[in-house]
């Protein structure tokens, strides 16, 4: 049995966008790229884009989704955050 | 730039 070495991401954790990486808003949400790895990826609603750029000023990833989404899209935005810390795209602080 | 909320693409 093998153990996975990569962190999950944790929700409840505060997050903030890397300062690695650019934001550039396009019509169906922004593209994101991290300036070291040259990971482009694509954020494809605009309440995604907000919560990534609002993220440093909340206490936790829920709470920054509560403030832009209905309580039913919740699992669905931590599922994309979680993508987004897969391709360090967040920083923890 | 043409349901996933992320998708990531090699540059």
């Amino acid at each position: 049995m093998s153990v996975s070495a990569t962190s999950a991401f944790d929700a409840s954790a505060p997050w903030q966008l890397s300062e690695q990486v650019s934001l550039r808003d396009e019509a169906f949400g922004a593209l994101a790229y991290h300036h070291v790895n040259r990971r482009l990826v694509f954020l494809k609603s605009p309440e995604l884009v907000a919560i990534v750029r609002g993220l440093s000023s909340f206490s936790s990833a829920h709470e920054a989704i509560d403030a832009h989404v209905d309580s039913s899209q919740h699992q669905r935005y931590v599922s994309a955050l979680s993508s987004l810390f897969n391709s360090e795209l967040l920083s923890g602080r | 730039v043409q349901e996933l909320l992320v998708e990531e693409v090699s540059i």
